[in-house]
């Protein structure tokens, strides 16, 4: 019976029209997974030697293991929002003669083979290794490395409880919430004792058996929670979401595009991808973090104004890369309806606007590292609104892969949205505010450079309905192609 | 109202759509039947340009469609769901629709009040959105979104298709109303034989693309349409 669904998972998975396609993803996707294999295999090579350097007074093995919780926990934090939970199409299963248990099995081991739980096998396979060529014991070794890996599969299952049922998310994150509060504020630190817990497991090697118990006792939860709900309203079809409605009508103010931009809002908050989008472009805001604190960087302003172009570019570049696509599962409606499609352009641009003004104020805390970065900030900005907007939905004309808007996006294994001129649009994005920066400020100084930067946004907005217009005769130009890529998906 | 001429469409060498020419004058009830892959859908994507012609042309009141939009703002379709936006309620979607189409709230509301009957209570104030609606019950918000704003061309594709018995009824008075007290152009595509010669003027039968029969309809158009599938 499973080889009978691997197989159609297969054909699901070969004959799906993306995959028929876009090679250069493909190829792309392929590197990146390996670019990040390649950086597991080394930190998990290396970690034992950078602790043993680091402290030299301490078994780099038992500070492994008080760290331990903190890689599970993040671990578990980054399968919550990246990783994608089977839904199987189990309408066409539920008639005929399999028994369900076969189903369920089959749902939950399916979930087994994720990236997620192979990276941590690039980390720890090496890390093993290297304990076992330093002479630790074989056996506390093995047995260690099979909990470490327990646990792993043990978070994927907590990930798949969280997720589809919110009792045991609810009871998951308030448990979680107590403990970090108590760990932040030092009344008690509960990872202490983990931590000597970790450390007995590798001394006890017989232990191993606490982390498989933990297991099966998950994998048990799961199968009865699925079983319960094996049922077409049940835990593995769709849920059904409470309405959300809120008065948009202040958004009126805004004349003509009000109504783009109140369908705006809703489609951020009632989708699942959009809603992961934004959470990503509000990381953005922390890029200059990385940069205004590193001494290194002070001496390569073209790479501060890079980093000031990201802080409130975030939303702009993340959501606007793929502008037509949020739209394409009613792309027919929009197209057929009395819709100008300048109109519909201008409410993306004011969106992006928007974003990015919204980022600017909340990246005055970055005062902090004075005026200077501040002005650059505000440079960046400026140009984010002025030109970035319009080389993004430029690109954004040349992007015709659909979105499920309501389906997470997986990692590794989601091309939707993305392909190759994606990726070469992007260069003048990343690539003009240091040219716009780092030119003047070679040639004149530093403010000079700062307010060529600016003064570039100042002249997009200036010329926004020249933009606007050689942008819309591209979109009337390829809109029968959009259509049809569109509808493929449905 | 709506002129074809010469109208073909090519998959590469498959062709799906061959009209010579066909003339639907204002305000007539147009029905368009066929079996599977008969051209039907092709059709109406042409008028709606969202596909493009492999030759000839479609005017729509004067207005070539596939090359201004100006069609656009008297008519409106229900083609399939992809003219739903899932994520909003019903009633949002009407309201968008009917700023779209220059329909303010009220304006909207009163329009939406004479379908309290076709909606049958499971359509406003259910606090779900359409993309967690029934098939059957997402059909019929489309329909209604199609009637906002006073469009003088309606086109709507298998409008009866999953609707229960009692919503096939009303739709067809809805239809039936439409053409003949307030001079709209309704064109709908059909299988079911019955309903279509229960609500349309005039019916055409297209085959592989071809149309091979041009019906005024009468009592013996049924008979008539139903020999001719049936052999």
């Amino acid at each position: 019976m499973v080889k009978r669904f691997l197989s159609l998972e297969w054909k699901q998975f070969s004959r799906a029209s993306y995959f028929q396609k876009g090679i250069a993803i493909k190829i792309l996707l392929f590197f990146a997974a390996a670019y990040f294999s390649a950086i597991a295999i080394f930190f998990g090579i290396g970690i034992f030697f950078i602790l043993k350097k680091a402290m030299p007074n301490t078994d780099p093995m038992v500070m492994v293991n008080n760290f331990l919780i903190y890689w599970l926990l993040f671990d578990l934090v980054i399968r919550f929002f990246m990783q994608q939970l089977p839904v199987m199409n189990i309408k066409p299963l539920m008639t005929i003669p399999i028994k369900r248990e076969t189903v369920i099995h089959y749902l939950l081991g399916k979930t087994a083979i994720s990236f997620f739980n192979f990276l941590p096998l690039f980390i720890f396979l090496p890390f093993t290794i290297v304990l076992l060529v330093q002479g630790y014991p074989v056996v506390n070794v093995l047995c260690w490395f099979v909990s470490v890996m327990t646990l792993t599969f043990c978070n994927n299952f907590i990930n798949f409880l969280i997720n589809k049922n919110n009792a045991y998310f609810y009871s998951i994150v308030s448990v979680l919430a107590i403990f970090i509060g108590l760990e932040v504020y030092q009344i008690f630190k509960i990872s202490e004792p983990i931590g000597v817990a970790f450390n007995t497991l590798f001394n006890q090697p017989y232990l191993v058996l606490i982390p498989m118990l933990l297991l099966v006792a998950l994998y048990r939860i799961n199968f009865n929670d699925i079983k319960k709900g094996f049922y077409l309203d049940g835990a593995i079809s769709k849920k059904v979401e409470t309405v959300s409605t809120s008065d948009l009508s202040w958004l009126d103010r805004f004349g003509s595009i009000a109504v783009f931009l109140k369908n705006d809002l809703r489609l951020i908050w009632r989708n699942a991808r959009p809603k992961q989008v934004l959470m990503m472009s509000f990381l953005f805001l922390f890029y200059g973090l990385i940069f205004y604190t590193q001494e290194a960087y002070q001496k390569m302003p073209a790479f501060l104004a890079f980093a000031s172009m990201f802080v409130t570019g975030g939303f702009l570049m993340t959501f606007g890369q793929l502008v037509p696509s949020w739209d394409s599962e009613y792309y027919k409606l929009l197209m057929s309806q009395n819709i100008p499609y300048r109109k519909y352009l201008e409410s993306k641009w004011y969106l992006m606007v928007v974003a990015v003004t919204i980022s600017f104020v909340l990246s005055t805390p970055y005062l902090y590292f004075g005026w200077k970065i501040f002005g650059m900030i505000a440079a960046g900005a400026l140009f984010n609104i002025g030109l970035n907007s319009f080389i993004t939905l430029f690109g954004g004309a040349l992007n015709r892969v659909p979105i499920e808007l309501n389906v997470k996006a997986k990692a590794f294994s989601n091309t939707n949205g993305f392909n190759p001129t994606q990726m070469l649009i992007a260069l003048p994005k990343l690539g003009l505010p240091m040219l716009l920066f780092y030119i003047p400020y070679k040639l004149v100084n530093f403010e000079v450079g700062i307010m060529v930067l600016a003064l570039s946004g100042v002249l997009g907005i200036v010329f926004k309905n020249f933009f606007l217009s050689k942008i819309e005769n591209l979109y009337q130009k390829g809109k029968y192609k959009t259509v049809a890529a569109f509808a493929e998906k449905n | 109202m709506i002129t074809t001429s010469n109208l073909s469409k090519k998959y590469n060498d498959n062709l799906v759509l061959n009209i010579e020419s066909l003339e639907i004058p204002k305000g007539q009830s147009f029905g368009l039947v066929g079996n599977n892959g008969a051209g039907k859908t092709t059709y109406f994507s042409l008028l709606l340009d969202l596909i493009q012609p492999t030759t000839g042309q479609i005017i729509n009141n004067d207005v070539l469609v596939n090359e201004s939009e100006d069609w656009k703002p008297f008519t409106s379709s229900f083609i399939d769901e992809s003219f739903l936006i899932g994520y909003l309620t019903p009633e949002e979607y009407f309201y968008f629709v009917g700023e779209l189409r220059n329909q303010n709230k009220a304006d909207v509301d009163a329009l939406l009040s004479q379908f309290e009957d076709f909606f049958h209570g499971e359509i406003l104030n259910q606090k779900k959105y359409l993309r967690d609606l029934s098939k059957g019950n997402q059909k019929k918000a489309g329909i209604v979104a199609a009637l906002i704003g006073n469009p003088e061309v309606i086109i709507l594709d298998e409008p009866f298709a999953n609707l229960d018995p009692t919503t096939q009824i009303r739709l067809k008075q809805i239809i039936k109303d439409l053409a003949e007290t307030k001079g709209v152009t309704v064109l709908i595509s059909s299988h079911d034989l019955m309903h279509v010669t229960d609500v349309c003027e005039r019916i055409v039968v297209l085959e592989k693309g071809e149309i091979i029969k041009d019906l005024a309809t009468s009592k013996e158009t049924l008979k008539e349409l139903e020999a001719h599938f049936a052999g």
